[in-house]
C-alpha cells in the first residue's frame, strides 16, 4: 500500500516539474509542438481543391466586429473564396509585429501594424511585397505620407488603412488662451497649478523639438529590410537649441512626462493622438479644444514643433500556396479601399489614407483630425526605425528629466547629443 | 591543493574509463555466442537465455533510440555543425522556407542525447551478459522474469520511483538549459530569425562583447548591472530580515496588546498579489501620481518628486517599497521561531543583568542566523532574480545614454535579459547573461553555504 502511494507521489511530483518546467522555459518546450507540424501540412491542406482552406485575419480590438462584417460581404460578392475560413482574431497593432516576429508560421495571413514596424517585419521576412496592380493602386488613392510608409527601398510592402497615426494637441479652453506658443502655455499651466502633459521619454514624441529646430533623423534601409544608414545631425547647433527647449520645459514644475488621457490628472493641455480624442472630450468637457503643436523658442527664434507623421498598415504574410495568396491579396485590398476607409471612420473614427474617403464632409468635420491635418503639415512621413531607436530615445528622455543636464554648458550638451548620434549611426550597417 | 584534487578526479575517470574497456573487452572475447551477439543486438543474450522481459526491454530501446537517432534526428543532427545552410528564397511570389537552425538545434541535441542514452544502454547490456554468463558458469540460476518484475516494486524500487521525474527534469530542464547554452554561442538575434534567416556558431564572440570596454562591447553597463543586482539583493535581503525580526520580536513583547491584530493587519499585504499591489504603487510614486499630487496639494513640495526618474530616488524607493512587501514574510518565519528559543536562556540572562540588547546580541540573533542561515541563503538568491518588483514598479528605469543595450538604473540581470529577448530579440546575449546569472548565484550559493553555521555545526543549537 505504501508502494503505490509512494508511487502515485512520484507521479504527481513529475506533473508538478512538468507545469514548472514548460513555465521556465517555453521556447524550446513549445515551439516545436506548434510550429512543426505548419510546413507540412500547408500546402497539403490546399493542394486539392483550390479554393479551400483557412486564414487568420489579426486587427485591432475595435475593429474586430467590423472586419469580421466587411469579410463576410467581401466572400458575398466574391464566391470563388467561400471555401476559405476566415477567423479575424483582437491582437493589438504593436502586438501584432512582435506576434509575427516570436513565430512567422503560426502567424496570422493578414495583419494590422503601425508603420514603424515595417522594417523589422520585412527584415524577419513576414510580410510580402503587393502585387505590381495592387502598388500601383495604393500609391493612386492614397496620401503620399501614407504611400511612403508602406514603402521600402521602393517597393510598396502593405496596404495604408489610415492616416492618423500622429500628434497635436488637446487643451483646457479655460486655462489656456494662447495655444500657439509653448512659452505661454506652461506660463498659464503654471499660474492655474495645472500640468502640461508631453511624453519626451518616447523617440515617437521627442524628435518633435529636434525636427522642429531642423535636424533629421532617417535611417536607408535595402531590399531586405536592414538599415545600411543613417542620416542624423542632432549634434548640432539646432540639436543642441532643441535640447535646451526640453530640458527648459522638463524642468517646469507644471511639466509631467506622458500621453495618455487615461493616465492625466489634472491636465490643462496634453500632446497626444486621435485615439484619445474621446477621453480628451470626456476629461475636458465643454472646454475641449484642439490646436497644431505650439511653438517654441529655439535659439532665440519662435519656431513651430515638428514630428512624425504615422500611419497605419494592412499587411499579407508570405505564403506558400498560390490560390491563398491570390484570396489574401484581394481581401486586404478590399478592407484597405476608400469604401471600407470611411465607413471604418464612421464606426471607429480612425482617419482615412484613401484621398477620396479624406475628402468626406463627415471627415472634414472632425475637430481632432483636422488640428491634425494641420499638424501633418509640419511633420515627416514616419519611416523605418531600428528597434533599438525607441530605446536610446527613452534613455535620452530619462536623462533630460532626471536632470543630468540641467546645468550642463552648450559643450557638454553636444557631447551628449554627439553619443546620441555616434549610437543611432552604429545601429545601421 | 585544488590542483591535486582536480588532477585526482582526472586521472580518476581515465582510470574508470580504462577498466570499463578492459572489461568490455574481456566480455566480448570470454563470452559465448549469444554474448557476442549482444554487442550487436541489444537483448539477444538475455532472450536466447529466457531473460524475456529484460531481453525485450533492451532491444525495443535499441529499436526506438535508433529510429529516433537515425529516423527522424539524422535530417537535424546531420546539420548540428554548420546550423543548416539552405535559406529560405523565393520562387515568384511564393516563399519555400529552407533550412531552420531552430529545429536544427533543438532536436540536435535531443539526437546527441539520444545517442548518449544508447552508449549507456549497451553497457548496461554487456554488464547483463556478462554477469548471466558469471552466474550460469558458476551452476547457479539466473533470476526469473517474475522476480525481475517483482524487483522493480521491491529491491529496486527507487528505480521505478525516480524513473518519470527523472524523464521529466530532463526534458523539461537539462534540455532546455543545455539549449540555452549553445546559444549563448551561435549568432541568434534580430537579423538571423529562423525560419526565414540562418543562424550559426560564433565560438566565444558573444562572451567577448558582453565583456568588451569601449568599442562594440558593452563591459561598462553589464558590471554597472551587475553592481546594481548585489547592492540590491543585498539590501532587499538583509533589511528585510532585521526589520521583519524587530517587528516579529516587538508584537512578541509581553506587554503588546492586540498581538493577532497587528500581526493580520501587517499579512494584509501577502494577501493581495504583488502583480496588482505593486502596479498600484508604482503608479502612486509617478510624477503625477499620489503622493506627489497630495504633497503639492498640502505645500510641502513646489515640484513634483522625481521618484522614478532620478536614478538614485529610484533604487532607494524600490528597496523601501520592498521593505513593505517583505517584512510581513520575515516576521511570520521569525515569530514561530522565536517561541522555539527557551525560555531559560533569557531568564538566566536576566538573573547575570543583561540587559535588552545583550540578550538580543548573544542569544536571539546567534539563534536566528543559525536556524534561519539557509532560508537566508535562498532569500538573498531568490532577490538576485527578483524580476516582478523590479518590473512592476518601474521596469528598470530610467535608463540613461551612458549605459548600452537597452539597460537602465535600476534593471537587475533578470530583468535585462527579458527586455534583450522580448524587445530586441537578442537571443544570443540573452543567453550569454542567463549563463552568467548561473555563475553568480552558483559562486555565491556555494561559498556561502559552505561558510554557515548551520552546515558547518550541525549540533551547535541542539
Amino acid at each position: 500500500m505504501k508502494k503505490i502511494l509512494a508511487l502515485l507521489l512520484a507521479l504527481v511530483m513529475v506533473f508538478a516539474l512538468c507545469a514548472c518546467g514548460q513555465q521556465a522555459a517555453p521556447a524550446p518546450a513549445d515551439k516545436p509542438a506548434e510550429a512543426a507540424p505548419a510546413p507540412a501540412d500547408k500546402p497539403a491542406e490546399a493542394a486539392p481543391a483550390a479554393a479551400a482552406g483557412t486564414l487568420k485575419i489579426w486587427v485591432a480590438e475595435a475593429i474586430v466586429d467590423f472586419t469580421k462584417d466587411q469579410v463576410a460581404k467581401f466572400v458575398e460578392a466574391h464566391p470563388e473564396y467561400a471555401g476559405y475560413e476566415v477567423t479575424v482574431e483582437p491582437v493589438g497593432e504593436g502586438d501584432a509585429a512582435s506576434n509575427m516576429l516570436t513565430d512567422v508560421e503560426a502567424g496570422a495571413d493578414i495583419f494590422g501594424f503601425p508603420q514603424d514596424q515595417l522594417a523589422r517585419l520585412v527584415a524577419a521576412d513576414a510580410l510580402i511585397e503587393l502585387s505590381e496592380e495592387n502598388a500601383a493602386l495604393v500609391a493612386a488613392e492614397n496620401d503620399a505620407g501614407s504611400v511612403a510608409a508602406a514603402t521600402m527601398a521602393g517597393t510598396v510592402y502593405a496596404f495604408p488603412l489610415t492616416s492618423d497615426n500622429g500628434y497635436f494637441m488637446y487643451y483646457d479652453k479655460s486655462v489656456i488662451s494662447d495655444p500657439s506658443n509653448l512659452e505661454a502655455i506652461i506660463a498659464d499651466c503654471e499660474k492655474a497649478g495645472k500640468s502640461f502633459y508631453f511624453d519626451l521619454r518616447s523617440g515617437w514624441y521627442q524628435p518633435a523639438f529636434f525636427f522642429g529646430a531642423g535636424c533629421t533623423l532617417t535611417y536607408d534601409t535595402d531590399d531586405a529590410g536592414a538599415f545600411t544608414k543613417c542620416n542624423i545631425d542632432y549634434a548640432s547647433e539646432n540639436g543642441v537649441g532643441a535640447m535646451k527647449a526640453l530640458i527648459a520645459l522638463a524642468k517646469s514644475p507644471a511639466f509631467v512626462n506622458g500621453s495618455s488621457v487615461s493616465n492625466a490628472t489634472n491636465a490643462a493641455a496634453i500632446i497626444d493622438g486621435t485615439w484619445d480624442a474621446d477621453a480628451a472630450k470626456e476629461m475636458f468637457g465643454e472646454n475641449y479644444a484642439c490646436a497644431k503643436l505650439p511653438t517654441v523658442k529655439i535659439n532665440g527664434v519662435d519656431t513651430q514643433l515638428g514630428g512624425f507623421g504615422g500611419f497605419k498598415l494592412l499587411g499579407v504574410k508570405p505564403q506558400t500556396d498560390e490560390a491563398k495568396l491570390a484570396f489574401c491579396d484581394d481581401l486586404a485590398a478590399y478592407l484597405a479601399s476608400g469604401e471600407v476607409q470611411l465607413a471604418r471612420y464612421n464606426v471607429v473614427f480612425w482617419g482615412p489614407s484613401n484621398i477620396a474617403a479624406k475628402a468626406d464632409p463627415a471627415v472634414q468635420a472632425d475637430e481632432a483630425l483636422s488640428a491634425l491635418g494641420q499638424q501633418l503639415a509640419f511633420t515627416v512621413p514616419q519611416g523605418q526605425y531600428p528597434g533599438e531607436y525607441w530605446s536610446l530615445a527613452e534613455a535620452l528622455g530619462d536623462d533630460i528629466i532626471g536632470g543630468k543636464y540641467n546645468d550642463a554648458d552648450d559643450a557638454a550638451l553636444l557631447a551628449a547629443l554627439q553619443t546620441f548620434q555616434d549610437t543611432c549611426i552604429g545601429y545601421a550597417g | 591543493m585544488d590542483e591535486v584534487k582536480r588532477g585526482n578526479a582526472v586521472s580518476r575517470f581515465f582510470r574508470v574509463l580504462g577498466k570499463d574497456l578492459r572489461e568490455i573487452g574481456q566480455t566480448f572475447v570470454q563470452g559465448d555466442w549469444k554474448t557476442k551477439i549482444s554487442f550487436l543486438v541489444m537483448g539477444f543474450g538475455q532472450l536466447c537465455r529466457g531473460q524475456i522481459v529484460r531481453g525485450l526491454a533492451m532491444l525495443a530501446m535499441e529499436v526506438g533510440l535508433l529510429y529516433f537517432t537515425f529516423g527522424f534526428g539524422w535530417q537535424y543532427l546531420s546539420k548540428l555543425l554548420t546550423l543548416g545552410t539552405v535559406e529560405t528564397h523565393k520562387e515568384g511570389r511564393v516563399t519555400v522556407y529552407g533550412d531552420n537552425s531552430f529545429f536544427i538545434l533543438l532536436y540536435g541535441i535531443l539526437a546527441v542525447v539520444a545517442i548518449l542514452a544508447l552508449i549507456y544502454l549497451w553497457r548496461v547490456n554487456l554488464r547483463q551478459n556478462r554477469e548471466a554468463e558469471g552466474l550460469l558458469a558458476r551452476g547457479k540460476r539466473l533470476p526469473s522474469n517474475r522476480s525481475d518484475l517483482a524487483s522493480l516494486l521491491d529491491k529496486n524500487f527507487d528505480k521505478t520511483l525516480l524513473a518519470l521525474p527523472v524523464l521529466g527534469i530532463f526534458i523539461f530542464t537539462v534540455v532546455p538549459i543545455i539549449f540555452m547554452i549553445c546559444i549563448a554561442f551561435t549568432n541568434y538575434d534580430v537579423t538571423h530569425q529562423p525560419p526565414s534567416k540562418l543562424f550559426s556558431w560564433v565560438g566565444l564572440e558573444n562572451f567577448k562583447t558582453l565583456f568588451g570596454i569601449g568599442g562594440e562591447g558593452f563591459g561598462g553597463t553589464f558590471f554597472y548591472v551587475l553592481g546594481w543586482t548585489l547592492i540590491w539583493a543585498f539590501f532587499a535581503t538583509f533589511l528585510t530580515y532585521f526589520l521583519g525580526m524587530a517587528v516579529a520580536i516587538l508584537i512578541n513583547k509581553k506587554e503588546i496588546k492586540y498581538k493577532k491584530l497587528w500581526r493580520t493587519i501587517l499579512v494584509m499585504t501577502i494577501a493581495v498579489p504583488q502583480f496588482v499591489s505593486l502596479l498600484y504603487v508604482g503608479k502612486m510614486f509617478a510624477a503625477d501620481g499620489l503622493v506627489n499630487a497630495y504633497l503639492l496639494k498640502w505645500g510641502w513640495i513646489k515640484t513634483a518628486i522625481p521618484f522614478w526618474t532620478n536614478a538614485t530616488y529610484a533604487r532607494i524607493l524600490i528597496i523601501v517599497i520592498n521593505l513593505w512587501i517583505g517584512i510581513p514574510y520575515t516576521m511570520l518565519i521569525v515569530t514561530g521561531l522565536l517561541m522555539n528559543i527557551p525560555a531559560e536562556l533569557y531568564e538566566s540572562a536576566r538573573i547575570d543583568g543583561a540587559n535588552a540588547f545583550q540578550t538580543f546580541r548573544k542569544i536571539t540573533l546567534p539563534y536566528m542566523l543559525f536556524v534561519t542561515g539557509p532560508f537566508l541563503l535562498t532569500q538573498f538568491i531568490g532577490n538576485l532574480n527578483n524580476f516582478n518588483v523590479i518590473f512592476l514598479l518601474n521596469q528598470g528605469n530610467p535608463k540613461s545614454l551612458q549605459l548600452s543595450k537597452n539597460a537602465g538604473a535600476t534593471d537587475l540581470l533578470v530583468t535585462w535579459l527579458y527586455k534583450m529577448t522580448i524587445n530586441d530579440s537578442n537571443y544570443k546575449i540573452a543567453a550569454v547573461i542567463g549563463i552568467m546569472v548561473f555563475l553568480v548565484t552558483a559562486i555565491i550559493s556555494l561559498v556561502v553555504y559552505n561558510t554557515m553555521p548551520s552546515v558547518k555545526d550541525e549540533e551547535g543549537f541542539q
